[in-house]
């Protein structure tokens, strides 16, 4: 009889990162208008398990973020079975681990040991989220793992799918695309976007992710070794885990194939395996060749493995996080924010938003019309990434929530619909020196066309003018009625002038900054 | 017919035009004089399924303009994310009704599109058009969002203030093109009608149409060229069209206009909001360039 071959450990830790990576693009792809006003899946769930992001929001609201309870999940999870969550769930990990089969790190204890790193970033980035200076989402795995895919790495594959698609429409014999369009139409239907989207700050998002993947030329998972901070919070917690891989001790004689092949580095010299840096990835289970590493819930005493903080790096990080926000009043938009930051409907007030907003871009990849953007500068520098609505690029779709539905900390409150159409974000002014019927005598109003709101908030005015020619003519004059007007920006989208917009929207007179306005 | 062939007709046929058209120009009283008095139907009733039918019969019913085998297109506006009540956009029983009588008259293919202005999937759902469609469930029955391949340059010769403009392929393709506008207010226009329909079936940047864009929808007209014009008046948008929104500027009207004819179409529709035919400067334009008739007095109406 044929013994059949055990299936080895890591076998299913690989399956699990398989079969949670699959979940991230289904729940990517679903960050979109279903059909129906309201989205069918919790897709920002992903952010909603991180405890960094939770805390970080938690300490800059001061207050309980309900949304984000399920990160406690997480961390219950983390005291019971360690950084597993690292080695078997985090699609961040599973991408790592992915780019480690192509680029090939060194092995083992390779490398300098900054494994302190990103304890001192978890400090850094909780103590100043405290006191006001929000950074978490740029270095959150999932943040930064979004973000490239909503802005760089989904419009490209779009682009290059349908580029080929439309080659062989235009190109190719009807043979050809009796297969090709079928095929076209599935991929429209399923995982392509509804329409080519466009994205700011693209590229950099890329270069990010980009870089996280290529620290493994240095160390494997660099990245979630020495980087990242929601690993450090893991880390912290895993300390306290009951689960943990154990077994190899001095007894071992010259062996250390499983400090080797750890991609934690998570080994020491004496073969007690650290349960803050394990993620329980397994593959020492199958390598020992004495079978002697085993999982248990039985702690090696004591733990294993140090923070390799010291006090002093420690203090220093504790005084940056606390002195940096000192500098954030003296800048020139703690005294004119820009008119140009116009944030979704629903935002909280701007302070309480940036503290809340994980940078996560998830309203950015929902948004229907690819109206919102990542900022750049506009609202500081800790401010990049946030949303803002660009009216040029997209306008805000009136009868759409979906920005609100898929916040997951509440940066953007979830508006009911009559709620959502009286929320003003901005509002719209005319450049009568670019506007048609003012500057050229030339009849347009195509924004009054498109002004959503049943009673119009752009008007117009029949008026009598000289054009160029120097004819009198009759045109229909728009302007705006402030108090109908929500700033939605659908009149800038379409002004039909093909650079600058003759009407364009600032934030004057936004429902979430009371009183600031004089309109 | 493939694709490359289909372009290489489409010149041919813009350049055919072109040469064709100065032979054949008539001055419009001379056109007016010579064709048969145009037909146009009306009828009122509350069950919009059996008016449609109703509409369609004194001009010989729907098996008059769809052959079996037919390619045809039904253009409806549902340019809005707008409630069917809210009559921004044709009613969706209208659609469904005229979509049924174009299968059982035998057609092969029955598609349905807009380029819409608010997000397509919005317009498309909320206009009520998509459901009522889906419940016919006929397999020849498409109603896809359109497609920017198929967008393709047509030289408009006859055009006074428009020579050419992307129009999409299948609208041009038709064996059989109705045109199903509502009848509702608009700020430049007046009014938007069949004319104005046809926007939804044109690409590029349509903002460019507003000026002078009476003369523009007629030499639009003189390429895209429904077979029957449907116009939906069960019930009509009075002010802050096109899009409206509010309910108090929507008045019942349970009425259908139909005519082969899209100028008189057109010019009938105008009364409905006390108004002229020659109020509407594309209706003018297009009578002006013998596309169809706008006196009334010259237009046989029947009352089904």
């Amino acid at each position: 009889m044929v013994r059949k071959r055990n299936i080895p450990a890591y076998f299913w830790r690989r399956l699990s990162q398989l079969l949670f990576f699959a979940l991230f693009l289904f729940l990517f792809i679903k960050t979109d208008y279903s059909g129906s006003d309201e989205l069918e899946y919790a897709v920002n769930i992903l952010f909603r398990i991180d405890p960094l992001l939770a805390l970080a929001a938690i300490f800059a609201g001061k207050t309980i973020v309900a949304l984000m309870l399920p990160a406690v999940f997480t961390l219950i999870f983390t005291l019971v079975f360690g950084r597993s969550f690292c080695g078997w769930i985090c699609p961040m990990g599973t991408l790592v681990d992915g780019g480690a089969s192509v680029i090939r790190p060194p092995k083992g204890t390779a490398g300098s040991d900054l494994r302190a790193v990103k304890y001192y970033l978890l400090i850094f980035i909780l103590v100043a989220a405290l006191l006001g200076l929000p950074l978490a989402g740029y270095l959150d795995p999932f943040s930064l793992l979004v973000r490239a895919f909503s802005f760089a790495l989904y419009p490209a594959f779009d682009f290059a799918v349908s580029s080929f698609f439309t080659f062989t429409y235009l190109h190719a014999p009807d043979w050809v695309n009796a297969a090709t369009e079928p095929v076209y139409e599935l991929l429209k239907k399923s995982i392509l976007p509804f329409s080519h989207r466009v994205y700011g700050l693209g590229l950099l998002s890329l270069l990010l992710f980009a870089l996280v993947l290529l620290l493994n030329h240095w160390q494997r998972r660099f990245f979630c070794r020495n980087l990242c901070p929601l690993g450090g919070l893991l880390a912290l917690v895993s300390r306290f885990s009951l689960l943990a891989a154990q077994g190899g001790n001095e007894d071992c004689g010259k062996c250390r194939q499983c400090r080797s092949i750890c991609r934690m580095g998570a080994i020491a010299e004496d073969r007690r395996i650290s349960t803050a840096d394990c993620n329980l990835c397994l593959d020492c289970l199958a390598l020992c060749p004495r079978n002697k590493i085993h999982l248990s819930f039985h702690r090696p005493l004591p733990a294993a493995g140090s923070y390799g903080m010291t006090r002093r790096a420690f203090a220093g990080t504790v005084a940056t996080g606390a002195l940096l926000p000192l500098f954030l009043p003296g800048r020139l938009l703690a005294r004119r924010p820009d008119p140009l930051l116009i944030r979704p409907p629903g935002a909280l007030p701007e302070e309480e938003f940036l503290g809340r907003c994980v940078r996560c871009g998830e309203c950015m990849k929902v948004c229907i019309g690819n109206a919102l953007q990542p900022a750049l500068l506009e609202a500081g520098i800790e401010g990049m990434f946030t949303p803002m609505v660009r009216s040029r690029i997209g306008y805000c779709e009136y009868n759409c929530t979906l920005c609100g539905q898929v916040c997951p900390s509440g940066a953007i409150k979830k508006l009911a619909l009559p709620d959502k159409h009286a929320q003003v974000i901005g509002r719209a002014f005319f450049d009568k020196n670019l506007c048609l019927p003012y500057a050229k005598g030339i009849p347009c109003i195509v924004c009054e066309e498109h002004c959503p709101t049943p009673d119009k908030a752009i008007k117009f005015r029949e008026q009598s003018v000289v054009n160029a020619r120097g004819e009198t003519v009759t045109v229909l004059q728009p302007f705006v009625v402030d108090d109908l007007c929500i700033g939605c920006g659908i009149c800038e989208n379409k002004c039909p002038l093909p650079g600058r917009a003759a009407v364009r929207v600032t934030s004057e007179g936004q429902a979430r900054q009371a009183g600031r306005h004089f309109l | 017919m493939d694709r490359r062939q289909f372009i290489k007709d489409v010149f041919l046929w813009s350049a055919g035009a072109s040469l064709a058209i100065p032979q054949f120009r008539i001055i419009p009283s001379v056109l007016a004089a010579e064709k048969p008095q145009p037909l146009l139907s009306v009828a009122k009733g509350s069950d919009y399924a059996a008016l449609v039918s109703r509409v369609l019969a004194p001009l010989g019913g729907m098996g008059q303009f769809v052959k079996p085998g037919d390619k045809v297109v039904i253009k409806p506006n549902m340019g809005w994310d707008r409630k069917p009540e809210q009559a921004a956009n044709t009613n969706p029983l209208v659609v469904m009704a005229l979509a049924n009588l174009a299968l059982q008259a035998g057609a092969g293919k029955v598609m349905i599109f807009d380029r819409s202005c608010n997000e397509a999937r919005r317009c498309y759902a909320n206009s009520g058009i998509q459901a009522a469609l889906a419940g016919l469930d006929d397999r020849r029955l498409k109603m896809d969002h359109m497609d920017s391949r198929k967008f393709v340059p047509v030289q408009i010769s006859r055009g006074k203030s428009l020579t050419s403009w992307e129009i999409y392929k299948d609208a041009l393709d038709a064996d059989c093109y109705i045109n199903v506008p509502v009848a509702k207010h608009h700020g430049l226009s007046r009014l938007t009608l069949g004319l104005k329909n046809s926007m939804g079936v044109i690409g590029g940047n349509r903002g460019d149409m507003h000026h002078d864009l009476g003369q523009k929808l007629a030499d639009l007209a003189t390429v895209i060229r429904p077979k029957l014009t449907v116009i939906d008046a069960t019930r009509i948008l009075l002010r802050n069209g096109p899009q409206g929104g509010d309910l108090k500027d929507v008045k019942q009207l349970d009425t259908l206009i139909a005519s082969a004819d899209p100028v008189a179409a057109d010019a009938y529709a105008t009364t409905l909001f006390d108004l002229q035919p020659a109020d509407i400067d594309s209706t003018v334009a297009a009578y002006k360039m013998g596309l169809g008739e706008m006196d009334l007095a010259k237009i046989k109406i029947l009352t089904a």
